[in-house]
């Protein structure tokens, strides 16, 4: 360990393009849901099997959270919340793997946040039309303005170091977690880190089950509620 | 994979990266997976519901059927109880008519026969009468000799045996 608790810098291009760790991991995660969802559509049934099904219940609970949180109107938004559960769900349980989740980089998580930031205002302009979207501002009175575009801004930030402090606050534990245990086990005279076994499967399971699961599910339903408030 | 390591909180390119992976990832997962899924189960729904539909357009088109089967079965069976009913009417009617001109006819009958019966008698009363009136007379003209006027002595005799005869002959 060479300090820090940063992503790998995997290899820079030339013109000080860095690619990162966060980067090839996402790109294993992508690939994954490539190849995932092309046996998912590949062969599909009137009379679905056990995998059919699993894909079904996925893709209907996509569809009916996006509709039962934007309304009917707005089901079009489901494939990309879709896309957002599973890559952040995906990516915050990579850690299972000893990847280092994508999410425990606040690039990947900015990144999301800014493309929420700016599909809540852009549809908020389509729908309302530029001279509502700008009078909203004013609401409920005109001085309250800066206030109102200080919320804005907010918004994408609260976001993004939300699912990146979650991730990123398990990850870090879970590293000293692993020093800590293979120091106490070379401290007791054991020469294999034994302790490492087991003991953190519990907090693996807390951290990178629970808490990811449910941070990637807490970004998409903000991702959907701001979204569809900027709409109406 | 040891190297060099990235700050923790640090911008830098992948902020780009991320975003052109995301985008493409959602383009993959929706031509891929989200479209044809969705598009799918609407399909088979849409297709069940018609079958659905279908089964209870039929069901109330079959409901229809029968219950007009069901009244034509039952005005039938009343228009066949009707012709029963209406051609014992007309029977007893007939019977009815027959007896009563039977009755007719044999009350006619006895009363021509009682007449006859009258005539006859008083043909024979009649015939006795003129009998017994000429052998009277006859008698009578023996015994009196040509004393008696043939003509005056007839009425006379007649008279006397309807007198008598009235009460002999009743019966």
């Amino acid at each position: 360990m060479n300090g820090g608790f940063g992503p790998y810098k995997v290899i820079e291009l030339p013109g000080g393009i860095v690619i990162s760790q966060t980067v090839t991991v996402t790109w294993l995660i992508m690939l994954l849901l490539t190849v995932f969802a092309y046996f998912a559509s590949k062969k599909f049934n009137k009379v679905p099997d056990k995998f059919q099904n699993v894909v079904e219940i996925l893709v209907e609970s996509i569809y009916g959270l996006t509709k039962q949180t934007m309304g009917e109107d707005k089901i079009n938004f489901a494939p990309y919340m879709g896309t957002l559960l599973l890559f952040i769900g995906v990516a915050n349980v990579s850690g299972l793997f000893g990847l280092r989740p994508p999410t425990a980089d606040v690039n990947t998580t900015l990144g999301l946040s800014i493309m929420t930031f700016f599909m809540v205002h852009y549809n908020s302009i389509k729908s309302n039309g530029i001279k509502n979207y700008m009078k909203g501002y004013l609401e409920p009175m005109p001085f309250l303005l800066p206030l109102n575009i200080i919320g804005e801004l907010a918004n994408p930030i609260s976001l993004a170091f939300r699912l990146f402090g979650n991730i990123v606050g398990g990850l870090i534990i879970m590293v000293l977690l692993y020093g800590a245990l293979g120091s106490i086990s070379t401290s007791l005279g054991i020469g294999i880190p034994i302790l490492q076994a087991g003991i953190p499967a519990v907090l693996h399971i807390y951290f990178d089950l629970f808490a990811g699961l449910l941070q990637s599910f807490i970004f998409t339903m903000l991702t959907m509620v701001f979204i569809s408030m900027a709409m109406d | 994979m040891e190297g060099i390591k990235l700050g923790l909180v640090e911008l830098n390119w992948s902020f780009f990266f991320q975003i052109a992976n995301t985008i493409i990832l959602f383009l993959i997962l929706k031509k891929l997976l989200f479209k044809p899924v969705s598009e799918f189960m609407e399909k088979r729904r849409a297709e069940i519901e018609g079958s659905i539909k279908e089964a209870e357009m039929k069901n109330v088109e079959a409901e229809k059927y029968k219950s007009e089967y069901i009244a034509k079965i039952e005005a039938s069976e009343e228009e066949g109880r009707q012709i029963i009913r209406d051609a014992a009417k007309r029977a007893e009617v007939r019977a009815s008519e027959i007896i009563k001109a039977a009755e007719k006819e044999a009350i006619e009958i006895k009363q021509r026969a009682d007449l006859d019966i009258q005539r006859e008698k008083e043909k024979a009363i009649n015939l006795l009468k003129d009998d017994i009136a000429s052998i009277a007379m006859l008698v009578a003209s023996k015994v009196v000799e040509e004393d008696l006027n043939p003509q005056r002595h007839n009425t006379l005799v007649r008279k006397f045996i309807d007198e008598v005869g009235e009460t002999r002959w009743q019966s």
